[in-house]
């Protein structure tokens, strides 16, 4: 699937500005993922898990640090207003992709096999990210440096699950697996139930409203600036209007 | 009586419950979930209140919401239908977002909480900022102030309060409203400088410092004054009102150039960086003049000698300074939250005076109504991970935390329930010795990786703190909570380096022994050591978190940053030496 998409990501990649934008979001994902790891470090028995998910938080911290400045000299070498008109992020937002992890439920079993999963699909996109950026010499170095933080993530993150949950380590990564699986459907779900529901409002919009956009622009020219003195209130609280 | 007062839905969403007109707890959802500015319906946050005094939700006489769903539903809609067509993209998004929770909040709450909808309540937004800004004040009788962004058609309001053995009232006499709106007007400078809105608001009045406010004409023109003394603003010049996606329209580029990439630095010494920091200097200015007009007019209405100030705006520090300065007001308080979340707090208490008709108790005036950190939990776990750690008395426990400020190491400082609002008002500290202005590029740099222009904050003992800033008559109460900002004297400006902003300002906060006793004495004993007993005060927290709770959050945080050592209660955690660390690490990630 990920080398179907490798012509889009080249086609994607290719434009600076876009480019620019891009590490930018991602070094908002990983800000947050930082702080979803510190969170987990927080909330975790464990004290190992508690020391390597610190040291996890701090490497995606780090990791948005060097995207933020990368994707902040490419935008500056490449001045542009404003946002490029379209932006792919549909295709794989940082490396939480299709799936947004859930800290505080299940324990540090289930975490483990998410982050495990999560942290491969990220290093196999920045792989071929590091690619279809071409010649850009400095995005290479920048995914190739947070590659090696990956590796060691997908590493210890497998290691612990053995040791946690010994017994149940393929249940939990099969089922993480559906769960990603389960999440993207929802997400694609709610992504066209989104585009469904915003064309039948703008129909209603242009069909229905117009009468009463006419009522509501003749009462505003009725209203008067400034200052509106209010009745004093009954004091119920019952009502919502 | 059992009152729980909520906000959600929008920002800073929080839980306050009442017990016979006393609050017994009250946080912020953010607080609990580690979401900064957390919005969802504050589940955790209810739940803790009701852990708190030990109750069920069915023991409750009364749920109250900030504001009334379906008037604000109405805004929105007529809002859309005014700007028809120009509305048609934000429409659905307008929609779709109102229609999913917002509107139906009585059964939201009913299904969360599994109690009748008869229980439920509404109050108005702006009547929760003005009971949270009066009745949690030791006043009896105020004029009232109430403003941000917009309520529900509400965006600033003004009346009187009286409270005493014959009962209490608010009374909301005059009103602005929607889209005519300070607090808009802010936050589109906020989003047209490139800050986030809904929190940046402090960074355009810590960038303003930096700037002259030699575009305040232009902006006059975005708000021109009405005959009334009033303010409307300009349409032309906006777009919030007709837009999701931008708040500032093609014309206010015009006005005021392009605005700026947010992910770019502000640069001070560039004429672009000059540029944002003049922008933000005229709004600035423009606000200062508008609330200090209608603050004197509001007292010469009144008369009364003291003004209480709500809603969002009410965090301009250096605002009410002004109308402190210039109003005729003797005293203004402003609540420890006089944002949304504090109006969980007011729509509790408006319900229990107003509508129940409960007597007047006074208030604790103080803002300690969140979870208490757990130091033996700190206790094990630096344990566990091989740090040094003590537990040790309060007199020794002060004494060498005063020795480590006073070498320039930064402490983490938990204590006690945790604030309620946005500010760390000495439960959830980060401290440190305020004199030179490398401690405040420390912090900036390893600790809060923030923005270079932003200030940081003193705390001094109130007896103290005429001696080293400027405090008009009224100032030391107001500096109570950390809402103005004052004048450092300028023979003191070189040894507060750390605290004094560009302009020689600082926006303090003032103790006495009763509001933290433990803190109240770290600061008289650095005082003996020093000579000045000032330290630098700011938030417990890392750019984009918010504020510290527990014990774990505070080891967190302590772990991931420069912070040097960490105290929750009477438990003292060090970072080890810098070559043990290295050791350390090594062998505990094998």
């Amino acid at each position: 699937m990920g080398s179907l998409l490798n012509p889009i990501q080249r086609w994607v990649w290719r434009d600076p500005v876009r480019r620019g934008h891009r590490l930018l979001r991602f070094a908002e994902v990983e800000a947050d993922g930082g702080r979803d790891l510190a969170r987990a470090a927080e909330l975790t028995a464990d004290p190992k898990l508690r020391r390597l998910y610190l040291r996890h938080a701090q490497d995606e911290q780090r990791h948005a640090e060097i995207f933020r400045r990368r994707g902040t000299e490419l935008l500056r070498a490449h001045r542009q207003e404003g946002e490029p008109a379209w932006q792919p992020d549909w295709l794989a937002p940082g490396e939480r992709g299709l799936d947004d992890v859930s800290v505080e439920a299940g324990g540090d079993g289930p975490l483990l096999a998410f982050l495990h999963l999560s942290e491969a699909a990220a290093a196999r996109g920045f792989v071929t990210y590091r690619e279809a950026v071409g010649d850009d010499r400095e995005t290479r170095i920048v995914f190739a440096t947070i590659l090696k933080d990956e590796e060691f993530h997908m590493t210890y993150t497998r290691h612990e699950l053995a040791r946690v949950s010994p017994r149940k380590q393929g249940w939990l990564l099969w089922k993480a697996r559906f769960g990603r699986l389960w999440k993207g459907y929802l997400r694609l779900a709610v992504a066209i139930a989104g585009v469904m529901g915003a064309v039948i409002l703008t129909l209603q919009y242009f069909i229905l409203l117009p009468p009463f956009a006419w009522g509501a622009k003749r009462a505003a020219k009725r209203e008067t600036e400034g200052w509106r003195s209010v009745a004093p209130k009954s004091g119920d609280l019952k009502a919502q209007y | 009586m059992k009152i729980l007062g909520l906000s959600a839905f929008y920002h800073d969403s929080a839980a306050a419950l009442l017990i016979d007109g006393l609050p017994v707890a009250a946080v912020q959802e953010e607080r609990l979930s580690r979401r900064k500015n957390d919005a969802t319906f504050p589940l955790a946050a209810v739940e803790y209140c009701l852990d708190e005094a030990g109750l069920e939700p069915d023991d409750l006489d009364a749920i109250v919401f900030y504001e009334r769903p379906m008037l604000k539903f109405e805004r929105v809609l007529t809002t859309a239908l005014r700007t028809f067509p120009r509305s048609w993209r934000s429409f659905p998004h307008a929609m779709k977002n109102m229609l999913g929770e917002k509107a139906w909040v009585r059964g939201v709450i009913s299904s969360r909480l599994g109690v009748s909808g008869r229980k439920i309540l509404f109050t108005e937004h702006h009547q929760s900022h003005a009971a949270a800004a009066f009745l949690t004040m030791p006043t009896d009788r105020a004029a009232i102030l109430t403003a941000d962004g917009v309520g529900e058609w509400a965006t600033l309001t003004v009346g009187t309060g009286e409270r005493g053995p014959g009962g209490t009232s608010i009374n909301i006499d005059r009103e602005i409203r929607f889209p005519h709106s300070l607090g808009m007007l802010y936050s589109t400078f906020t989003a047209y400088l490139g800050f986030a809105v809904n929190e940046g608001e402090y960074k355009v009045m810590g960038l303003a410092s930096y700037g002259e406010p030699n575009m305040a004409d232009q902006v006059r023109r975005l708000i021109p004054r009405t005959a009334d003394g009033a303010f409307r603003l300009d349409l032309d010049y906006f777009e919030f009102h007709s837009s999701a996606k931008r708040s500032f329209s093609d014309r206010f580029v015009q006005l005021f150039g392009p605005p700026r990439n947010r992910y770019e630095p502000i640069d001070l010494a560039t004429a672009e960086g000059k540029r944002f920091a003049d922008c933000a200097a005229s709004v600035q200015l423009v606000l200062e003049d508008i609330l200090v007009d209608l603050t004197r007019d509001l007292h010469e209405r009144t008369r009364l000698p003291d003004l209480c100030l709500g809603g969002g705006v009410a965090l301009n520090g250096v605002a009410n300074a002004r109308i402190l300065r210039e109003s005729g007001f003797e005293r203004l308080f402003v609540p420890p939250a006089p944002g949304d979340a504090g109006c969980a707090l007011g729509a509790a208490l408006f319900a229990d005076r107003i509508h129940f008709g409960n007597p007047d108790r006074d208030f604790p005036d103080h803002p300690f109504w969140g979870p208490v950190p757990d130091d033996q939990a700190l206790a094990r776990i630096a344990g566990e991970d091989r740090f040094p750690v003590e537990t040790i008395e309060d007199e020794r426990l002060i004494e060498e935390t005063v020795a480590d400020l006073s070498s320039g190491r930064i402490v983490g400082w938990m204590e006690g329930r945790c604030e309620f609002g946005p500010r760390a008002l000495g439960h959830r500290s980060l401290l440190a010795a305020p004199h030179d202005s490398a401690t405040r590029d420390r912090l900036n740099r390893d600790i809060k990786y923030r923005e270079e222009f932003r200030p940081f904050a003193p705390i001094v003992p109130a007896e103290d703190a005429e001696t080293y800033f400027e405090l008009p008559p009224g100032g030391c109460r107001l500096a109570r909570f950390m809402s103005g900002v004052f004048p450092v004297r300028p023979e003191w400006r070189d040894r507060l380096a750390a605290i004094t902003h560009v302009d020689g300002t600082a926006r303090l906060q003032t103790i006495e022994r009763g509001f933290a006793p433990r803190l109240y004495d770290l600061l008289k004993a650095y005082g003996r050591a020093s000579g000045i007993p000032v330290l630098l005060n700011t938030s417990f927290n890392l750019a984009g978190e918010p504020i510290v709770c527990t014990a774990q959050e505070g080891y967190s945080t302590f772990r991931r940053s420069g912070v040097d050592l960490l105290i929750v209660g009477n438990t003292r955690v060090r970072k080890r030496a810098r070559a043990a660390a290295a050791a350390a690490q090594a062998e505990e990630l094998v």
